[in-house]
């Protein structure tokens, strides 16, 4: 009897098991036909080009699929299976897949330790070109990054450490630093760092109204390179802000009633702008320093009080900021606010108006709630505030964030974190979504490159033998006497101690007191001249006394020492200077440095030397630069022992007899 | 029976396809912004990767003799004697060993004035490398 169930069943099974077999079959020819086998077939064939038949025989044979496990990493990479000359000098410029790695990277990241994918992405467990996801593919979260994005990955283990050979990410990191996008987001690798724009305490002491409410609306529109963001506020949020801090008054100025201010005498004040050497700091008709606030339209901006009282005693007046406080009379300090308010403005102002009791309570009040609501207490202190903690998301993991989950808005663009970040950066508000981040117009490679180091912030966590990470340096403020001049003359907004402080100036004072002359130093503060002719940014004239001075030196000479620079036998023969003297032709050392008037003016002038550098530090310069100041210009010549002692001795003879150097001004 | 194996064998096929035909859907593929931003900035002059991380040492150790663009004219060249030659167009420039040579052991050890100094010490092999690959790119664009 036949059943009709049954004999379907009977077909299907049939079926099914010609089906599996033909899978079966079509697994095992097309694992024989497989994308691998036959590169691995032309990379035979080109060795057999490439090689000499004597290399041939002492080449490993390569077949089979060919990976490197990283179990601390968690991957397996194929990709040497086709990469076969990767790691094969001979290679060189062989087509792909078999050209040999490009440059030494391989030689610092060994592939045994690195593997491929943890610096390139991409799928390393393919073995076929599409599925390696060489070009980005659908459903593949992290395809291979092209080479312009490909050191968000250095960035991975090279954590808060400049990444050699990594210029982009380095300059993202630095831009993150510079605009302080840590004091609103928690970011991984900026621990630490903090970020102020000037108290608000007595901002209303401070402004002018009708410039603070065009800051409020556009930073910007005031100075170019404002470190804020536009808050993108409306007119009443504006009213409100500007009502609130024009409240704010606690430090009273100083009262200059007394000040005759018709007999301000300008040009004694421009000369005075000069010889302060005010540009160092501060940019004026598009030149100068950036450190202090650019000075161009100032006159639109402070008033005349506040101005005068800053000049007199700028570290009461606004105690984190990095303006030294300089050694002036009344009257200069009279027309040098004069000078700055009339000749630095974008037009007639008018006259001063008083400063206003604002008492609009409402308005005060709603201004109150939008300073707490758009977090400026991040960056600004203010008395009246708490400190209202990072008010922006924690940044850990965000490259990792799943692209399906971000909001792209209306913009073609592939959907990846990468692309989120830069976006975000770029128009915060331009992804749909109601944003509280400013925007802070940045040029799109600048965007690119915060992006690129946002990127190298993954969430899985490494082995800690592959990161490479500094602690942040302890601060070191220091205490007495020297710590008051400091203090007062804001040494370290330009130098630093201990790796605390500025960067404007080049040298650290770690070791100054083994660098430099006690005598030289004292002469130098009181009269800072220019040491390298080509530098614009100069030390200021400080006006200092010359027991100011002595102190600042007596304390750099017992203790910013450095042992190793300092034990050095410094008795010179004859014979040795003229062999150093020799030894500065030949090596063409006046390429760069003038003596007198004659050589080039990429390095310091050396003609007083003698005068101002110890030999012991003038030959552990010589002998190993870059030790102490990396990416130096200065070239490390390979100078042996005795060499290094005999320039030693001629550039020690340089000057002496002279005790007070070059005094001020250019050259 | 049969007919709820064929309904199943149809949802296996199908399946597949319209996964497929849900990825192709995009016509022009969306754009890279940060990878274009990159680009926009860096390959002025058809510079490759390593040609464009030349650029930057160049600029920081070399132009201010050779001049920004490799012609010699570097702030610093007019008190050079010999005068910093013209890389655009010069022959030596084109042997990327001559390059390096010159780059890692300076002027001296080619037999030339001594007023380039080394850099084998300074500076990586890899940023040498790079170096050499944007001195030959001044040989090539000919500015």
């Amino acid at each position: 009897m036949k059943d009709p169930a049954s004999r379907s069943l009977h077909v299907a099974f049939a079926a099914l098991g010609l089906a599996f077999l033909a899978i079966f079959s079509w697994v095992l020819f097309s694992e024989g036909v497989a994308d691998w086998r036959t590169t691995q077939t032309r990379f035979r064939a080109l060795e057999t080009t490439i090689k000499n038949p004597h290399q041939l025989a002492a080449a490993a044979s390569v077949g089979g699929l060919r990976q490197i496990w990283l179990p601390e990493l968690d991957r397996v990479d194929r990709c040497v299976t086709c990469h076969l000359g990767i790691e094969d000098p001979t290679f060189a410029g062989a087509p792909q897949p078999f050209s040999s790695h490009p440059g030494t990277w391989l030689a610092t990241h060994p592939s045994d330790r690195f593997g491929c994918t943890p610096c390139h992405d991409g799928q390393g467990q393919a073995t076929d070109y599409r599925n390696a996801a060489h070009q980005p593919q659908p459903f593949v979260t992290r395809p291979m990054r092209p080479l312009e994005t490909i050191e968000a990955n250095c960035g991975v283990c090279h954590r808060a450490v400049d990444a050699p050979d990594a210029p982009r990410l380095d300059e993202g990191r630095a831009l993150i630093v510079q605009s302080g996008c840590f004091s609103c987001h928690e970011i991984p690798g900026f621990d630490g760092l903090t970020f102020h724009g000037p108290a608000l305490d007595s901002i209303g002491f401070k402004v002018r109204p009708e410039w603070l409410r065009i800051w409020l609306k556009d930073p910007k529109s005031y100075l170019e390179r404002s470190k804020m963001g536009n808050f993108r506020l409306s007119n009443d949020e504006i009213t409100g802000l500007q009502a609130f801090l024009l409240s704010q008054r606690v430090i009273v100025p100083l009262d200059s009633t007394t000040i005759d201010w018709p007999k301000a005498d300008t040009s004694n004040g421009r000369a005075l702008f000069g010889e302060l050497r005010c540009v160092s700091c501060h940019t004026v008709n598009g030149r100068g320093g950036t450190m202090g606030p650019e000075l161009r339209r100032i006159g639109d901006k402070v008033r005349r009080d506040w101005l005068f009282s800053f000049l007199k005693d700028p570290h009461r007046v606004q105690p984190e900021t990095a303006m030294l406080q300089y050694r002036l009379t009344d009257d200069q300090r009279r027309d040098l606010s004069a000078v700055l308010l009339d000749e630095y403005r974008a037009g007639d102002t008018g006259p001063e108006p008083p400063p206003v009791a604002y008492q609009d309570a409402r308005a005060v009040a709603a201004g109150r709630a939008v300073f707490e609501r758009r977090g400026c207490s991040s960056c600004h202190r203010l008395g009246s505030m708490k400190q209202a903690g990072r008010i922006g998301p924690n940044l850990a993991g965000i490259a990792d964030r799943n692209p399906d989950e971000l909001v792209f808005g209306n913009a073609n663009v592939r959907h990846t974190a990468d692309n989120y970040i830069f976006l975000k950066v770029l128009h915060p508000d331009a992804l749909l979504q109601p944003s509280l981040m400013p925007t802070f117009g940045f040029a799109r490679i600048d965007a690119a490159r915060i992006a690129l180091a946002l990127a190298s912030i993954r969430k899985t966590d490494l082995p800690s033998s592959y990161v490479r990470t500094r602690p942040p340096p302890p601060p070191n403020r220091p205490a007495g006497q020297f710590g008051e001049l400091v203090t007062r003359y804001r040494c370290l907004s330009c130098h630093s101690i201990g790796g605390f402080g500025g960067d404007l100036s080049t040298v650290p004072l770690d070791r100054i007191g083994s660098q430099l002359k006690h005598d030289y130093v004292v002469t130098y503060l009181q009269n800072p001249g220019a040491v390298r002719v080509s530098v614009e940014a100069r030390m200021p004239l400080f006006h200092m006394l010359s027991e100011e001075a002595t102190t600042i030196a007596d304390y750099m000479s017992t203790v910013l020492l450095d042992d190793a620079v300092d034990r050095y036998d410094a008795m010179f023969t004859a014979a040795e200077a003229r062999r150093g003297q020799e030894l500065y032709a030949q090596l063409g050392c006046a390429a760069c440095h003038q003596m007198g008037t004659a050589g080039g003016y990429v390095g310091p002038e050396l003609s007083h030397t003698g005068d101002r550098l110890t030999p012991g530090w003038i030959a552990a310069w010589l002998t190993s630069p870059t030790t102490y100041k990396p990416g130096t210009l200065q070239p490390d010549y390979g100078l042996s022992r005795t060499d290094a002692r005999a320039l030693t001795a001629y550039l020690s003879s340089l000057g002496t007899g002279e005790r007070s150097p070059r005094a001020g001004g250019r050259p | 029976m049969s007919r709820l194996l064929r309904r199943a064998c149809g949802v296996i096929l199908v399946l597949p396809l319209s996964l497929t035909a849900g990825c192709g859907r995009r016509a022009t593929p969306p754009s890279d912004a940060v990878v274009d931003a990159i680009r926009a900035e860096e390959r002025v002059g058809n510079l490759s990767y390593s040609e464009g991380q030349g650029k930057h040492l160049f600029a920081q150790y070399c132009a201010t003799c050779h001049g920004d663009e490799g012609h010699g004219d570097g702030q610093n060249a007019s008190n050079l004697n010999p005068p910093p030659p013209d890389i655009t167009t010069s022959k030596n420039a084109r042997d990327a060993a001559y390059l390096r040579r010159v780059i890692a052991q300076g002027s001296a050890a080619t037999g030339r004035s001594p007023l380039s100094p080394p850099w084998g010490r300074s500076l990586s092999a890899q940023q040498i490398d790079y170096l050499v690959a944007y001195c030959q790119a001044l040989t090539r664009t000919k500015r």
